[in-house]
């Protein structure tokens, strides 16, 4: 039998992590060498849930972005899901994915929606407080990860495919 | 919809087009029934990595990318890059109960736009980066003409030290010298070189005083120091401050007075050397500062109080100094003139410690008089040996969670905070951290930073972004100020080095705990 599958797009600006997350949760690899994303690249993993049927998570790595233009908007279409994502270290990199979020909220209103801040590895250098994300979580789930030390990545996953579930 | 057509060429010509457009895009056109099982493929196939052979991979990938579209309508995805890292643009072509899935190469495409992306994401993380740069540097030498402006104040400070610390030796020193030759001179067996050997004493006494002034002054404000309550004689104290300021006050052709009246009964009860300190300095500050006239103290001993009043008929102290006379190095304080020293400060401190008062009235040219209050240290005495346990007292059920991956350092903690009275759970990691501390709520999370795997930061940086109201201490084997900023920053309270001072440690620990969850808010925290 053929897992459900589900489309997954990771949203941020540039330079954030996006592919490098998709690269450690689907080939548990990491890379310190920045290669832009152009358009949009599609990987897919198959996700256990406790007490489930496993699910299909195609997870698409969108070219980084600070707004939604009409290639993004083309790319989001049929999406289940949507991972914002933001660099720790760049506040602004968090503005830009609040932006995103909100652009696209329009577009795929059902949505299941995550925040991941990542670079957690660089938790020294970050210009986000913790007492910023505390807040977010009122209204969206945060999670902290490193795509380079791997903390938190299943978990920021795992997290929209149990929602997903439901 | 109208199809567009070409301009009537001739058929060969547009064969020709045709093949050449086919050839210059690299299409690849697979065929599909409406559930998705492949009728037909056509064109480059391994350019794009699909094996005609068995295609079922590479059409499984294909419908994946249709998720939630609808086959029904033509779909257009650009630049979607392909497992074998070539990038098309594709295109879904609906044909009646078919469709056609259309790839067009985009690698030359993406290649260049790739390029001139980089280079622009590249200037952008750089020119971030280099104006955080400027901005710490800025920071960096804003924190550094600060320090250097400490600097220059420590040193000022020093030289005024050590100009003061001169300046109050000679003094004595001068009468220890006269006295020491006058024993020299009688040295047969006379009961006077029993008398000059006392000054000689009394006078060592004095310079040991001052050295405590000096001492006390270096003291941290936050170290408070113990007070030392024991019965004190009165007389003798009387009779040595005669004896040790008589000689210097008829040098300078001063009339000179002690006078004790004792009321009470009852011993006095005293930190000695604090009291003989305060008296010593504001009798030596008013023979100093006085050039004709009288110096006179007055001592009470009634109602369990001591009182104290030293008056002088010197030069005063002008109104507009009034507030800053008890400002250690304060020059202006007698009139403008210079060397007014550590004296009047200690006084005060040393008056605060003991919980006495301390007031003066002056004129310009007339005098001064100093009087000062100490209740009796009997019942300090004992809400001091009280206070000595009492930290440990109200630490007793204290909770404390301890994450320490070095288990050497973990049992050490361990053993330490049981003494303190805290109730002591370790955890090995910074993960596990998290989770122990969110469920458990203890009154102090204790974490090291240099913890493998999750950073001692992170997991309280992951605390604190959850909500979390606890007190948290972090201990770190860096001791530099950005190692301090970054562990604050994240969201610790405390932040102790290693190696460990204990002193230090059970003063945090104690903060820490007293502080407890009163930081605010309801507590409460999200997983
Ligand atoms: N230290 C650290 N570096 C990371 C982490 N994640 C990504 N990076 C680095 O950040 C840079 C950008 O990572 P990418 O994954 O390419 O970022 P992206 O969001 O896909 O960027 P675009 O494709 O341009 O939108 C790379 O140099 C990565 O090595 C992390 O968790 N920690
Ligand atoms: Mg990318």
């Amino acid at each position: 039998m053929n897992a459900v599958a589900h489309k997954l797009c990771m949203l941020g600006d540039f330079g954030v992590g996006k592919t490098s997350l998709v690269a450690r949760f689907v080939h548990s690899t990491f890379s310190e060498k920045y290669l832009t994303t152009v358009g949009v690249k599609v990987d897919s993993k198959e996700v256990a849930l406790p007490g489930r049927a496993p699910m299909k998570l195609v997870v698409w790595d969108i070219a980084g972005r600070s707004q939604l233009d009409s290639l993004n908007m083309t790319y989001l279409r049929g999406a289940s899901a949507l991972l914002l994502v933001a660099d720790g270290t760049r506040e602004r990199s968090l503005h830009a994915a609040l932006n995103l979020l909100m652009q696209s909220r329009t577009l795929l209103p059902d949505a299941t929606i995550a925040l991941a801040v990542n670079k957690l590895d660089l938790v020294e250098q970050w210009e986000v407080a913790p007492a910023a994300l505390a807040e977010l979580r009122r209204s969206l789930p945060v999670h902290e990860t490193s795509a380079r030390s791997g903390a938190g990545v299943e978990a920021a996953f795992a997290d929209i495919a149990t929602r997903l579930a439901q | 919809m109208t199809s567009p057509s070409f301009p009537s060429v001739p058929s060969r010509v547009s064969t020709y087009l045709c093949e050449l457009f086919w050839q210059r895009v690299r299409a690849l056109l697979l065929t599909f029934d409406a559930g998705w099982r492949l009728r037909d493929i056509r064109g480059d196939a391994i350019y794009y990595g699909v094996d005609g052979s068995n295609p079922g991979q590479s059409v499984q990938m294909l419908r994946d990318l249709f998720i939630g579209l609808s086959i029904d309508e033509p779909q257009d995805l650009p630049f979607v890059e392909l497992p074998n890292g070539t990038s098309a643009h594709l295109h879904l072509i609906p044909d009646r109960d078919a469709f056609h899935v259309l790839l067009l190469d985009a690698a030359a495409e993406r290649d260049r736009q790739r390029a001139t992306q980089q280079l622009g994401n590249e200037q952008a993380l750089a020119s971030q980066a280099k104006s955080k740069a400027i901005g710490q540097l800025k920071q960096i030498r804003t924190e550094l003409e600060r320090q250097h402006a400490k600097l220059e104040e420590a040193h000022a400070l020093k030289n005024a030290l050590i100009a003061t610390l001169s300046h109050e030796f000679r003094t004595p020193l001068t009468s220890i010298f006269g006295y020491l030759q006058l024993a020299d001179r009688r040295a047969h067996g006379d009961a006077s070189l029993h008398e000059a050997l006392h000054a000689v004493r009394r006078n060592a006494t004095y310079l040991f005083t001052l050295a405590e002034n000096l001492l006390e002054y270096g003291r941290s404000d936050g170290a408070a120091p113990l007070l030392n309550p024991t019965p004190v004689d009165l007389d003798a104290l009387a009779a040595d401050l005669d004896a040790m300021f008589r000689p210097l006050a008829e040098e300078k052709g001063l009339d000179f007075r002690v006078s004790l009246t004792i009321d009470d009964v009852e011993q006095p009860v005293f930190d000695e050397i604090r009291l003989r300190q305060i008296l010593v300095n504001l009798l030596s500050n008013a023979v100093r500062y006085t050039r004709h006239g009288e110096i006179a103290a007055e001592i009470v001993w009634r109602g369990g109080e001591l009182s104290a009043v030293v008056s002088d008929t010197g030069i005063g102290i002008a109104a507009a100094h009034r507030d800053t006379v008890f400002m250690p190095f304060n020059r202006g304080g007698h009139a403008g003139r210079k060397g007014a020293g550590l004296g009047l400060s200690i006084v005060r401190r040393m008056v605060d410690q003991m919980r006495g008062t301390l007031a003066f009235e002056s004129e310009v040219g007339r005098g001064s008089a100093f009087r000062v209050t100490l209740p009796c240290g009997r019942e300090r005495a004992a809400a001091h040996a009280d206070d000595a346990i009492a930290p440990r007292f109200w630490l007793q059920g204290r909770s404390i969670l301890v994450a320490d991956d070095d288990t050497d350092i973990a049992h050490l903690l361990e053993a330490l905070l049981g003494d303190l009275g805290f109730r002591v759970r370790v955890v090995g990691d910074a993960q596990s951290a998290v989770v122990e501390a969110i469920a458990g709520r203890p009154d102090v999370l204790l974490i090291d930073v240099e913890l493998s795997g999750l950073s001692g930061n992170a997991a309280v940086y992951k605390l604190r972004s959850r909500g979390y109201k606890g007190r948290i201490v972090t201990l770190s084997a860096t001791a530099t100020s950005e190692a301090r900023e970054a562990a604050l920053r994240a969201g610790a309270d405390h932040y102790l080095t290693k190696p460990l001072n204990v002193e230090q440690f059970v003063h945090v620990m104690q903060q820490a705990a007293s502080a407890g969850w009163n930081g605010g808010g309801d507590g409460s925290v999200g997983a």
